[in-house]
């Protein structure tokens, strides 16, 4: 019977081919489609856990042209200072938990880089925000002129990064994150006042009258027990000058509006490609049958029953559903591993490729939903053809 | 007969894939341009390496094409593996792209590469394999 299958398949290959194809078509659909959306959807939460803080506040300049929130969000580059006596007037508000400063600074594309790349220095002796995470890649604390680079990053542990003139050593490499800080290079506040200075010194940094002691660019906050985020915020707006402050779930809620509807645009295309895929199959294997009566009608007469033919079409089916599936699953991971960069980079959304363990659930289910409709897309042709009569269709009488 | 065809077939094939190279990292899959002050980044002399060694491969699978003699054929064909397995390698590993990774030289170039190197690197093993079979007949 599997060489009959076999056979009859090898006998037609353009027919075989095309089925094959089209097959492979839906499953690259089914396959790459959810795999793009729960890329989406790790990138969003990837990107809320990295955030850390319940409120940013920035100095009011750098909110114009939404240059911070193109830092935060979209992976741009630059920095802005405020005096660092606005982290005690804000940690003197009522309902501020735990704060902790970043100093910002972007590297110029002679001094260590074929681009610029975003540098934030932050304080580990406060900070709640990145050392959690920076903990998980480099388990020492940073030394003076160490640096921690985002996955995205061409360089690796032990590499040494010239910003500025300062050689500074890598630590450390950051997992993937499919955020903007995955293109970010971190290091303590010791080492970015080391840095600030010498761009001061070389006339490189945009604030030529800055003291690097003396300066933040941003503030991260904590809600104390008993407030809400909303509530510090607006504190915040209200008694502080010349501070912008921005909670950060609503900052990434455009973001996650986007991703919204880009999720739901990719599954009302894998809906409709599925849809159309199953009736073309199930014209194929109409027509298909219909031009394969005499041959069924012989088999009938050398002694194979109902049962036999049916199953003859159905494992057809199958065969052709199982080698489409395959291929399809693999013709999308052949896109989607090599080309997720790419793929990140023009959604310009959070993409973070989920593992492989996913990856693999996700092969086994496309597999088994084009088995499952190649099957069912034949079910119609091959219960038609189990009821043929052999003496009318032998005659030519169809 | 029908070998022979499969043969032909696939060196046609593999000539493809290799002018599809060398075309495609100059035209289509290019790395990144200029920088604004004029400079060439690491990633441009990749893709010269990559340009190079793709003339390298064309050549070998044109003359697979017009080679009657089956050993001969099968000699290229083996030859062309590491040399594709090499290409494979230019991007970032033998010669380092730019810093961030969603570059074009590493979000394009590369993955590009590194996939046709190895779809050549097995379209030349079926060609060798085909060309040893052809002689058996």
């Amino acid at each position: 019977m599997r060489s009959i299958v076999l056979k009859n398949l090898k006998g037609r290959p353009v027919r075989t081919a095309v089925l094959v194809m089209i097959a492979a078509f839906l499953s690259f659909a089914v396959f790459g489609g959810t795999l793009v959306t729960a890329s989406l959807g790790r990138g969003i939460d990837s990107l809320e856990e990295r955030l850390g803080a319940d409120v940013m506040a920035v100095p009011k300049e750098a909110t114009q042209k939404k240059r911070f929130e193109d830092i935060i969000l979209q992976g741009s580059t630059g920095y802005f200072y405020m005096d660092i006596a606005k982290l005690d007037e804000i940690s003197q508000l009522e309902g501020v938990g735990q704060i902790s400063a970043q100093l910002y600074l972007a590297s110029t594309s002679s001094s260590c880089c074929s681009i610029p790349v975003q540098i934030i220095g932050f304080d580990p002796e406060t900070d709640f925000t990145v050392t959690p995470w920076i903990k998980r890649s480099c388990g020492n604390e940073l030394g003076q002129r160490d640096i921690v680079v985002g996955n995205d990053l061409n360089a690796f542990v032990g590499d040494k990064l010239s910003f500025y003139g300062v050689e500074c050593r890598v630590a450390a490499k950051l997992d993937k994150t499919g955020t903007s800080y995955d293109t970010t290079v971190f290091t303590n506040t010791a080492t970015i006042k080391e840095l600030i200075r010498s761009s001061l010194e070389r006339g490189m940094n945009d604030f030529s009258d800055i003291d690097p002691d003396r300066v933040v660019s941003c503030l991260l906050i904590d809600a104390a027990d008993g407030y809400t985020p909303e509530e510090i915020m607006n504190d915040i707006n209200l008694h502080v000058k010349r501070v912008k402050a921005y909670q950060s779930k609503s900052m990434i809620t455009g973001i996650a509006s986007s991703l919204s509807g880009v999720s739901g645009m990719i599954r009302t295309l894998i809906g409709a490609v599925w849809l159309l895929g199953i009736v073309i199959m199930l014209l194929a294997f109409t027509m298909s049958v219909n031009e394969r009566k005499k041959e069924f009608a012989v088999l009938r007469i050398t002694g194979a029953s109902r049962k036999m033919l049916s199953g003859l079409v159905m494992k057809e089916a199958l065969a052709v559903g199982a080698a489409g599936g395959v291929a399809g699953c693999l013709l999308g991971m052949l896109v989607l591993i090599p080309f997720g960069d790419l793929i990140e980079q023009k959604l310009s959304l959070p993409y973070l490729f989920p593992g492989w363990g996913y990856v693999l659930v996700c092969f086994a289910c496309t597999l088994a939903v084009s088995v499952i409709s190649g099957v069912a897309s034949s079910a119609v042709s091959s219960l038609r053809m189990s009821r043929i009569d052999t003496g009318i269709i032998m005659r030519g009488d169809s | 007969m029908k070998k022979k065809k499969g043969s032909a077939a696939a060196g046609i094939v593999l000539f493809v894939l290799c002018a599809a190279l060398c075309a495609g990292v100059r035209l289509v899959f290019h790395a990144c341009g200029q920088t604004e002050e004029g400079k060439w980044m690491g990633c441009h002399w990749a893709e010269q390496a990559v340009f190079a060694v793709g003339i390298s491969l064309t050549a070998a699978a044109l003359m697979l094409l017009i080679v009657k003699n089956s050993d001969v054929k099968r000699g290229l064909a083996i030859a062309m593996i590491p040399q594709a397995a090499v290409t494979a390698f230019i991007p970032n590993t033998l010669i380092k792209l730019c810093m961030k990774t969603d570059m074009r030289c590493h979000a394009v170039t590369k993955p590009a590469v590194i996939i046709l190197s190895i779809m050549i690197a097995v379209c030349a093993l079926i060609c060798a394999v085909m060309n040893r079979e052809s002689d058996r007949k």
